[in-house]
């Protein structure tokens, strides 16, 4: 990206320390992200990390990583509220802070249980900037953060409500290697939409979008919280080998390395993932002994079994966090 | 252990016999770490596929028709001819350089496991008396076979007039110079000669783990060897419930696949364990800990094991039957399994 936006974290969570992370590794100007992290040993933890990164804390923390320079904070709060206020800012960016834009990008990254209140909290300041919102908060549907937005901007001059990106991303994201689905409110632009996928390209392979919300319950299915599904057939694979008289070391690296190569050749090929298997299945080889006592096993119901319930747990949660839904 | 790829020593003279896709990866993966490639000579019975690898690695030698595998463990001076003779040519190599006079260091066997035994028996007078290190990528012939074939099953032979023999169990991702291999090596072979195997494994393999009882290349076979059409069929299953949920194929396909790739990825740059890494990011009543639930309910783990035993136990039996000593009888003869050694030759 040749334009740099001014990104607001809310929450500095493992996600939101993957995606900046994946960012400043690109080359992103440190100058340009905010993060707003409540726990101060988390804010010490990302300030040792990244020293060049303006951090900040306190009661004003996430309207400060969104509005910029103090001087555009809200401005009905009364001199005893403004004396209380306290904010821990990285030291070495104390100068900078009064010269800090407001942000283009506000990337939603709090726990799904608290984002209605840090939304309504936000309201003002969103609808006055008209920022872009990009959630990463699992089970949070777009109507219901719009729908937070309102709730907290009804004193606001301005109804409009900015679009809002909601992004199911995984957690190999950590090591630049995620999964992301992604959904925009018919309100977001072409370029809102190119923006949030070049910040999910950061830390993620493969970013896919859906024209359909109900898509990102499907994503958390697969990709979402698919990274678990591997570890456990991988554990299994390990203890087998273990059961066998393997040592552990042995078992474990084979096994990995084995999830990592399917993976690479699957990539790489043309062929569907059937295809594959099949080539590699020489018939009553040892390979087809052990297929046949997966498929002997009901194997494929259970993973797709596995699959729909993360998704169905998806959407029951969005209507629980949602609050009210018509 | 993780693997280095590293050159083999420069001077290893390397003979392949066999042109299959594993010779072809490892092939591939040498020359991409700088293996000189006039020391490399692959011997292929097809024409045509000998032809393709010839094209695919101008500077390798290949060799196809009589006599190949003993001229590939020679050497010879002979200059290749590219006309055809009357027996077919011996040599597909274009360019005119001599193939150069000195044996083989390192013969590596990449045939079908069936025919291992007449292509050793053929090839056993040669190898005794050069000796060079054997590798056998052969699924499912223990190295007490390997050397039994080497002497036509003549019992008067003694094994120290035999090779050392290291068999390997590689897999198909070498392919993508992202395999996982075991190794085993007979007591003979010496500290350098399991370096060497190991350098050469490392050219298409992430990973090499050498396991010192030979019972665990069948454990090896069930993890790894058989191991990727695990995962094909894990991810074809997910891909296909991410189409049942309405989901794009293609969508489902990318995402899926990524995702198995990070987990590994994951995996191998974690100090944490499996388990540990499970529990991590499965919060309690989240959408992952529905589909653990899922699968612990349905008894995911003892199925995954069951079918890596069964592939460990799949492995086995076909070592005991490639290996069963020739006997007189009929019956044994008429084994599909084995091949027989004329029969073998009538197919040259």
């Amino acid at each position: 990206m040749t334009n740099h936006p001014r990104i607001a974290f809310i929450g500095g969570g493992n996600m939101a320390e993957a995606i900046i992370g994946g960012l400043l590794s690109c080359g992103y100007p440190i100058s340009r992200c905010v993060i707003s992290e409540p726990v101060q040993a988390r804010c010490d933890f990302l300030h040792a990390k990244y020293p060049g990164l303006c951090i900040l804390s306190g009661s004003d923390a996430n309207r400060l990583a969104v509005n910029g320079s103090i001087s555009s904070a809200d401005e009905s709060s009364d001199a005893s509220a403004a004396a209380t206020v306290s904010l821990q800012v990285n030291a070495t960016n104390a100068q900078e802070l009064s010269s800090l834009a407001a942000a283009d990008v506000i990337i939603l990254a709090v726990k799904p249980q608290v984002l209605r209140s840090v939304v309504v909290d936000l309201a003002p300041a969103l609808l006055a900037l008209q920022p872009l919102v990009i959630s990463i908060a699992a089970g949070i549907e777009t109507s219901a953060i719009a729908r937070f937005m309102a709730e907290g901007g009804q004193d606001s001059q301005s109804s409009t409500l900015p679009p809002v990106i909601r992004v199911m991303p995984n957690t190999p994201a950590l090591v630049l290697e995620g999964a992301a689905g992604m959904y925009a409110t018919a309100d977001a632009t072409a370029e809102h939409r190119q923006l949030a996928e070049s910040l999910m390209a950061a830390v993620s392979k493969k970013v896919c979008w859906v024209e359909s919300e109900g898509l990102i319950d499907t994503v958390t299915g697969i990709s979402g919280s698919g990274p678990a599904y591997f570890f456990l057939m991988m554990e299994a694979m390990e203890e087998a080998g273990v059961a066998l008289g393997m040592d552990r070391e042995t078992a474990k690296a084979l096994t990995i390395q084995t999830c990592l190569g399917a993976a690479k050749m699957a990539q790489s090929s043309e062929d569907d993932l059937k295809t594959l298997r099949v080539k590699v299945t020489s018939p009553q080889g040892t390979t087809d002994a052990a297929i046949k006592t997966f498929e002997a096993g009901g194997f494929r119901d259970l993973v797709q079994k596995g699959v729909a319930a993360a998704d169905a747990r998806s959407r029951t949660l969005a209507k629980e966090l949602g609050g009210s839904k018509l | 252990s993780m693997a280095v790829a590293t050159t083999p020593a420069p001077a290893t003279r390397l003979a392949v016999i066999g042109g299959g896709n594993m010779s072809e990866a490892i092939v591939g993966g040498l020359l991409g770490c700088g293996y000189p490639l006039d020391q490399c000579i692959v011997s292929e019975p097809t024409r045509a596929r000998g032809e393709f690898l010839q094209n695919k690695y101008p500077g390798i030698q290949v060799l196809s028709g009589p006599n190949a595998n003993h001229a590939a463990i020679q050497g010879c001076n002979a200059s290749p001819k590219t006309a055809p003779t009357s027996e077919g040519s011996l040599f597909i190599s274009p360019t005119a350089a001599a193939i150069g006079s000195r044996p083989a260091d390192v013969v590596i066997l990449a045939v079908k496991p069936q025919v291992l035994r007449p292509v050793l028996a053929d090839l056993g007078p040669l190898l005794r008396t050069h000796k060079p290190l054997v590798i056998s990528i052969a699924a499912g012939v223990e190295t007490e076979a390997i050397a039994r074939f080497m002497t036509g099953e003549d019992p008067s032979i003694a094994s120290s007039e035999l090779p050392p023999i290291i068999r390997v169990m590689p897999n198909t991702p070498s392919l993508v110079l992202e395999g996982a291999a075991g190794l085993y090596a007979t007591p003979d072979a010496s500290a350098c000669q399991r370096q060497l195997a190991e350098s050469i494994m490392s050219a298409v393999s992430k990973e090499v783990s050498w396991v010192e009882e030979e019972q665990l290349i069948d454990t090896v076979t069930g993890i790894s060897g058989s191991g990727p059409a695990y995962f094909f069929l894990m991810m074809e299953a997910m891909e296909e419930a991410g189409v049942a949920l309405g989901m794009d194929r293609e969508t489902a396909r990318r995402l899926t696949i990524q995702t198995c790739l990070g987990a590994a990825k994951m995996a191998q740059s974690s100090p944490d364990d499996l388990r540990t890494l499970r529990v991590k990011v499965t919060s309690p009543q989240g959408t992952t800990d529905a589909a653990i639930k899922t699968f612990e309910a349905g008894g995911f783990r003892d199925l995954v094991k069951k079918s890596v035993t069964a592939a460990d136990h799949r492995s086995k039996s076909l070592a005991a039957e490639l290996g069963r000593p020739l006997a007189t009888s009929p019956a044994a003869t008429s084994d599909p399994n084995i091949v027989g050694a004329k029969e073998f030759s009538n197919k040259l």
